[in-house]
């Protein structure tokens, strides 16, 4: 009998671990924006960059980046703890070769569970800067950018913990392009 | 009887077929991606032996890093280059295809890192990352109107974690460093 409730036990705990497990990458992959939808747009772009860094390849960089030098040592700060960054962008020769259609299949997903728009957000360039977050519990989970411009689109989403300021300071980095984010106050509309 | 022999026959060269291809992907992912460019394009490669000196660490090269250092890039005796030259990267099947093709020419381990693409001005660079025991292999592969070139490097932590800082300019800086000798 006590063989028995141990046994259960162990099944009990490995269940639990199971599905604890289920529930984190769950979570990772709702914090991924999925952009395959867009890779029609290839072909009537003038020019579209697409840059995946998963979070060894992170950790291998933080790794390398000196403590010395003051913006290593910045970058270094802000990539601790990031699981992965990934960046779509597209250029085009004319206006409205992309459809609100695509747009939309971006912020589907961005009206998920744990995601907020921050509002107050603009940029500096023209068109227009979407910026949301993903929260879990207390925590922020990722942060996914939608910035659309006439003869532009670029979907930036990186996951784990990143907020605005950690944002801006990545621009231009890791294949993040300059998108020249600036937040007059922060607040969440869901 | 006569059929079923027959039959064997086939499966067993279905088989032997699919093993080679399988066991070729394995076994040299360089060489997999520049059958696929000759296959899909049409076109030849050429193998340009003074590119051989490319790995050698003595060697300076302009190497376009993040905080602008120049060094080598490729270590030691690690650069393999295929170069198509004078020759047309038209292809009526098109891009889309020729990145499936490329995609599944490589092994799952094979990262599809950087990705790069002018249509209109028929460019498209695209880097692949794995690991390779304590070093990673880049496989840098270019394509433009008429040129083309596929650099297969090892490349150092230091230096990719160099590199991730600016992946859009991976691919020229790859290239650039393997076919680059400036002595």
């Amino acid at each position: 009998m006590k063989l028995l409730s141990h046994t259960n036990l162990k099944i009990a705990s490995l269940f639990a671990a199971v599905v604890f497990g289920s529930a984190i990458t769950a979570m990772a992959q709702d914090t991924r924006v999925q952009t395959s939808q867009l890779d029609y747009l290839t072909a009537k772009a003038s020019s579209t960059v697409d840059v995946n860094i998963d979070e060894r390849l992170i950790q291998l960089t933080a790794k390398f980046l000196s403590t010395k030098n003051p913006d290593e040592a910045s970058v270094k700060e802000v990539v601790n703890g990031l699981k992965g960054i990934y960046v779509r962008s597209f250029e085009f020769e004319k206006e409205n070769e992309y459809s609100l259609a695509d747009l939309e299949s971006i912020r589907s997903q961005l009206r998920g569970p744990g995601w907020s728009r921050i509002v107050n957000v603009s940029s500096r360039k023209e068109g227009n800067v979407e910026v949301y977050l993903m929260i879990n519990g207390s925590q922020i989970g990722g942060l996914a950018v939608l910035a659309s411009e006439p003869k532009e689109l670029t979907v930036v989403n990186v996951i784990g913990p990143v907020d605005l300021e950690k944002l801006t300071k990545l621009e231009g980095q890791f294949g993040i392009p300059e998108l020249e984010i600036e937040s007059s106050k922060t607040k969440r509309k869901n | 009887m006569k059929n079923s022999i027959f039959a064997t026959l086939i499966c067993g060269a279905l088989v032997c077929t699919a093993l080679a291809g399988t066991a070729s992907a394995r076994t040299d992912a360089f060489d997999a991606v520049v059958k696929v460019i000759e296959q899909h394009y049409h076109v030849k490669h050429k193998g340009l032996p003074f590119l051989a000196r490319a790995g050698m660490k003595t060697a300076k090269a302009a190497a376009r890093l993040a905080g602008g250092q120049k060094r080598r890039l490729a270590e030691a005796g690690s650069v393999k280059v295929a170069y198509f030259e004078d020759q047309d990267f038209v292809s009526i099947a098109g891009a889309s295809d020729f990145r499936k093709n490329l995609k599944s020419a490589l092994l799952p381990e094979w990262l599809p890192f950087v990705q790069v693409l002018a249509p209109n001005d028929e460019q498209q660079t695209y880097v692949f990352l794995r690991e390779a025991g304590p070093k990673f292999n880049l496989l840098v592969v270019n394509i433009d109107k008429h040129e083309g070139s596929v650099v297969q490097v090892d490349v150092s932590p230091e230096t990719l974690a160099l590199l991730l800082q600016n992946p859009n300019d991976i691919g020229k800086a790859i290239t650039d460093d393997a076919t680059t000798t400036d002595y």
